[in-house]
């Protein structure tokens, strides 16, 4: 799928690691919820996540994403008609619009003290943050799972099981994308992100959990 | 005994229509089944849930089952020999629960579960349940924030046959256990019981002096922990709860307790009935049986403005 991508400043190193990906999802890392090892039953979160992922959520979100500003201005001003063209239209009734997106611009600021580390991305150039992009290993949220269409937690047992699933979107991307993104001097880079972002109820920014991320070399 | 008076308010009600409006014809009958109302928030969703049903112009039948799965059964009994048209029920147990609700199914009563979800599909109608999930990352994340991602730490977990129990400790360690320094050193369960939080807050507490956060998977064992914390000096401990009752909504304002987790509850509940009557009148039933209600952040920002479960604006 990276081929779709059209990336305006020349090739980067991180273009290398995002062709990778295929090759470094071989190897086997320990998860957490292999250590727990509490739940007999044989479902396995991150297998799931790790089966459809290529195929059918990068596949998903690049075809549903819309340019950020784009997706932002329409939720602010109708987000029922966001919603129907960004968002996942099988969402639970009272949780808020998860849309798909495609965020390119360039990072104003970055926090990469915590460990739920995030950039601040520009998207119209005004110099100003619109939205804040998660590059983990810390993430919050579950705005992956809850961005595709094909997921029901009617076909799940219970809250726990769609939580792990939940849970094992954000260690997938950040075993196979984030991880592998560079954390210092991001100020000034241009970055390139296609995720997903829940309509927030506080003065935060958008909070964007990206799928696939690439960050330009330093200005 | 409040039982009984209810339910002789409950008849005497039913006769008064029966003789002043329609002759031969009783208001339909809605049973309201949850855990005991000592819990404020099992009180704000049979409130809820009552105070819906009457608004549609149903009879209500308020019981308790006290978390005891045969005494659930008996009260599924007692809404199918009342004729009950449906029962909103927050139940006794994810697996016991399972047989009462389809016995309730065969008689032809169907059932809308609240808060609770049961593990089986395609017996109840509906289960509208909190996202713990989701609110329990919310708590978590404030959490961490607090403990400025480091320092140890203290979980008090809820009662084990309550799905939400391993629910909310799932969702906050999925949250917490991403920052290394951040350091459980004791976890114990207290059953959502204020006392029983009071009691092994202060054993943990003389185990472990150096403790600079309790995470709590309910809002009464952050109160009972927040009290021996208190009793002990030990304010400087950031205790942060789950459910958003109006005592830690006032802990919140005076500077006690840091956060909370709102659940919904008394939304939920409305919606059950709002379900149930679509069901009885229209014949219509919701489009999934599993539902899903997010949570919201409580602190010292908008604890203001909460009152009985719900958000005012």
């Amino acid at each position: 799928m990276l081929n779709k991508l059209t990336w305006p400043i020349p090739a980067v190193p991180i273009l290398a690691a995002m062709v990778g990906i295929g090759l470094t999802a071989c190897k086997i890392l320990p998860t957490p919820s292999e250590e727990n090892g509490g739940n007999a039953s044989a479902f396995n979160a991150d297998k799931m996540v790790g089966d459809i992922w290529t195929a059918k959520v990068v596949a998903y979100l690049q075809q549903k994403a819309g340019p950020f500003p784009e997706v932002h201005a329409l939720a602010k001003a109708d987000p029922a008609a966001a919603g129907a063209k960004y968002g996942n239209p099988k969402k639970q009734a009272n949780s808020p619009w998860t849309f798909a997106v495609r965020l390119e611009g360039k990072v104003v600021a970055a926090n990469t003290q915590s460990r739920a580390a995030t950039m601040d991305v520009d998207a119209d150039g005004d110099g100003k943050a619109d939205a804040r992009v998660q590059i983990g290993p810390a993430m919050r949220g579950t705005a992956l799972r809850d961005s595709l269409d094909f997921i029901q937690f009617n076909d799940f047992t219970n809250q726990i099981d769609f939580a792990q699933f939940g849970k094992a979107f954000n260690t997938y991307a950040d075993k196979t994308v984030l991880s592998k993104l560079p954390r210092e001097g991001l100020e000034g880079r241009s970055v390139r992100v296609v995720g997903a972002y829940a309509v927030g109820s506080g003065q935060d920014l958008p909070l964007v959990t990206p799928a696939e991320a690439e960050i330009g070399p330093k200005p | 005994m409040k039982l009984t008076r209810r339910m002789t308010l409950a008849a005497f009600a039913g006769m008064l229509a029966l003789g002043t409006a329609v002759p031969a014809y009783a208001a339909d009958l809605i049973a309201i089944i949850t855990p005991s109302h000592d819990n404020p928030f099992f009180k704000a969703e049979a409130v809820g849930a009552e105070a819906k049903a009457k608004e549609l112009g149903y009879e209500t039948l308020v019981l308790v089952h006290d978390d005891d799965a045969n005494k659930q059964s008996e009260l599924i009994d007692t809404a199918i020999g009342r004729g009950a048209k449906a029962i909103i029920l927050d139940n006794a147990g994810a697996d016991a629960t399972v047989a009462a609700v389809q016995k309730a199914k065969d008689a032809g009563v169907p059932s809308f579960l609240i808060d609770r979800e049961i593990n089986a599909t395609g017996v109840a109608v509906a289960q509208i349940v909190s996202n713990n999930y989701q609110g329990a990352q919310l708590g978590a994340q404030e959490f961490v924030k607090l403990m400025g991602e480091k320092g140890n730490f203290v979980e008090l977990v809820g009662k084990e046959s309550d799905t939400n129990a391993g629910i909310r400790s799932k969702g906050y360690h999925d949250v917490i256990d991403d920052y290394p320094d951040l350091k459980m050193v004791a976890q114990q369960s207290a059953n959502w019981s204020q006392t029983e939080a009071y009691a092994k807050m202060e054993s943990i507490l003389q185990a472990n002096p150096d403790i600079k956060g309790v995470i709590s998977g309910n809002d009464t064992m952050a109160m009972g922990a927040y009290a021996a914390l208190a009793a002990a000096g030990r304010k400087d401990v950031i205790v942060v709860g789950f459910d958003g009752s109006n005592d830690v909504r006032d802990s919140i304002a005076s500077g006690g307790i840091k956060a909370t987790v709102l659940q919904p509850a008394f939304a939920q509940a409305q919606m059950a009935v709002e379900q149930a009557n679509d069901l009885i009148k229209n014949n219509k039933s919701p489009a999934e049986e599993k539902q899903l209600m997010d949570c919201v952040l409580i602190d010292g920002d908008n604890a203001a403005k909460l009152e009985t479960f719900a958000l005012t604006n």
